[in-house]
């Protein structure tokens, strides 16, 4: 796998996780808050 | 004032979540995107794919989630209600939205066959009974002898096949038959966990395949995710290319179809959009941009090498998901196992997408007749399972081709654009951006106003245009279709015509009902 691929690969994976963390910490704090 | 039953609602916030991305997440994510991904230019293909996934998925699911929501508190469930909600002075506005009903409908009797599909090769995986099969075309054989293309070795009929479909409808209906919360709510909870940790399961043994066969290192894993993520940047260039990623949002995030809205009007007034439906998104995202893209195009690079993939990805979905991927699997040591593995999670996949298909008819039998939900399921079930016998009987027709052009295509962007015009232009923008943020728990960016006014709509008609250009005038003209196969495709255009005018007198029929009641309810 060429360094480019490596790139987009880290690019989208990241982009994703980062935002599922994001949206379920903030829906089980809400949770928790009410 | 009418007078509005009570309706189902969600269980809990994460319920709706569930079910939204159990919607979206379908055998798209699998088997279309890597497939799209590998001919569209690899890693170069999620540049366009993540433009049109901020500029346009995310907006219509806002868009889809905040009418949804606004329809429910009026007492309705679909489009045609939702619609007259949101435009009461224009008396036609409520037959635009029969597409919404339509849709689902006609994408709900093709799926459920091939959702069977996957409910029988997991059980065949468990037996043993293509696991012995080793090269393309004996598994291919396999396959047309199961769908009762052809009598072989492997099956003397469809007899097998149609049980398998019975088995899956009644499941389908049974779940709905118990409601939102009793039914779809709870598949989703346990369905969805389940299918991320076959999909985890799957990856991580795709991941570890190293390079099987010594004689060909070069055959091995990480060339294979290099295949899928080496950006070609000429593709994008290209304007198909562009296309190609947009209409990919489009069917992955399951907006346009009207399953959102149906499912967001169970909602309370007060419940937040914003952040469940990015959440539902982003649930959708992982299945396919993580799980789908690291299992079958990876796989299968490394058992047939760089030249063969490359038809291998153009041969279609059901040949990659049914053919090329249990071949993979029957190189691998626990064939039964990892074969239940993948089939499985494509039924999860699957019945988690039908259930939801299901709703919007079900749904408008309920509010807009005042029927008990067990009535519409098995009035619901009746009609279905009629319309469903085409699609079987005539798969080698080319009906079930047409069935997904014109429910899970064409349809599909043109209610997309007719509910963003409502949305922005109708409804209006400011009032939009404040019923958007009713009851919400994060803030949407304030780009996104001027994103869901100019861009969004923008990019749809351009999406519109270019599509009926290039490859609906040619579709629709019957081009490429094999003289024998007209008279099926004329019948199934004419029989999709008939679903949609009695869609419409039903529609008629309910509202002069209300009328008649003076405003209330019957």
């Amino acid at each position: 796998m060429k360094l480019t691929g490596w790139i987009f690969i880290i690019f989208s994976w990241g982009l994703i996780i980062g935002m599922l963390t994001f949206c379920f910490i903030k829906v089980f704090s809400k949770k928790e808050a009410k | 004032m009418s007078e509005v039953k009570k309706r189902d609602n969600w269980g809990s916030r994460l319920g709706i979540i569930m079910a939204v991305a159990g919607s979206a997440i379908g055998l798209g994510n699998f088997l279309r995107f890597p497939a799209k991904a590998a001919a569209n230019g690899g890693g170069a293909f999620m540049i366009p794919y993540f433009i049109s996934l901020f500029l346009l998925g995310i907006p219509l699911m806002w868009i889809e989630w905040t009418l949804g929501r606004y329809g429910g508190g009026f007492g309705h469930g679909t489009a045609p209600g939702i619609f007259h909600s949101l435009w009461q002075k224009n008396r036609f506005i409520k037959y635009f939205g029969v597409i919404g009903i339509f849709g689902p409908l006609v994408i709900f009797i093709y799926y459920l066959f091939i959702e069977s599909w996957t409910l029988a090769y997991s059980f065949f995986a468990l037996t043993g009974k293509y696991t012995a099969l080793m090269d393309q075309n004996s598994l291919r054989s396999f396959l047309a002898g199961f769908q009762g293309l052809e009598k072989n070795q492997y099956f003397s009929g469809i007899g097998i096949a149609y049980a398998f479909f019975l088995a899956t409808f009644l499941l389908n209906i049974w779940v709905i038959y118990y409601g939102i919360k009793g039914g779809i709510e709870k598949l989703c909870k346990w369905a969805l966990p389940l299918l991320f940790i076959f999909g985890l399961v799957l990856m991580i043994r795709v991941m570890t395949l190293g390079s099987p066969d010594l004689s060909k290192p070069d055959w091995n894993i990480l060339a294979g995710f290099g295949f899928l993520w080496n950006p070609d940047f000429s593709a994008l260039k290209s304007a198909k290319v562009w296309l190609e990623a947009a209409g990919q949002i489009f069917f992955t995030l399951s907006v346009g179809i009207g399953v959102i809205l149906t499912y967001a009007s169970y909602l309370k007034k007060a419940d937040d959009v914003v952040l469940s439906g990015l959440t539902a998104a982003a649930t959708n995202e992982v299945a396919e941009v993580i799980f789908g893209a690291s299992i079958i195009i990876p796989a299968a690079f490394v058992f047939f090498g760089s030249v063969d993939i490359k038809s291998i990805a153009q041969s279609g979905v059901f040949n990659l998901g049914f053919v090329t991927m249990p071949l993979v699997l029957n190189k691998l040591p626990l064939p039964a196992l990892f074969g239940f593995f993948w089939f499985f999670l494509l039924f999860l996949a699957g019945i988690t997408s039908s259930v939801s298909l299901a709703q919007p008819a079900v749904a408008f039998l309920e509010d807009e007749f005042n029927i008990s939900r067990k009535r519409a399921a098995s009035i619901f079930g009746i009609v279905s399972f009629i319309l469903c016998q085409p699609g079987i009987f005539f798969l080698g027709r080319g009906v079930v081709n047409e069935l997904d052009f014109w429910g899970g295509t064409f349809f599909l962007v043109v209610f997309a654009t007719i509910e963003t015009v409502l949305f922005i232009w109708v409804f209006g923008m400011d009032k939009a951006w404040d019923e958007i943020h009713k009851g919400a728990d994060m803030a949407v960016p304030r780009a996104y106003k001027f994103i869901i006014k100019h861009i969004t709509p923008v990019f749809l008609f351009i999406i519109l245009g270019m599509w009926f250009i290039q490859e609906w005038l040619p579709i629709i003209m019957m081009k490429n279709i094999p003289g024998a196969d007209k008279p099926f495709v004329l019948g199934t255009r004419l029989g999709l015509l008939f679903v949609l005018i009695i869609l419409a007198i039903l529609v008629k029929i309910a509202w002069r009902r209300k009328k008649l009641h003076g405003g209330r309810r019957v």
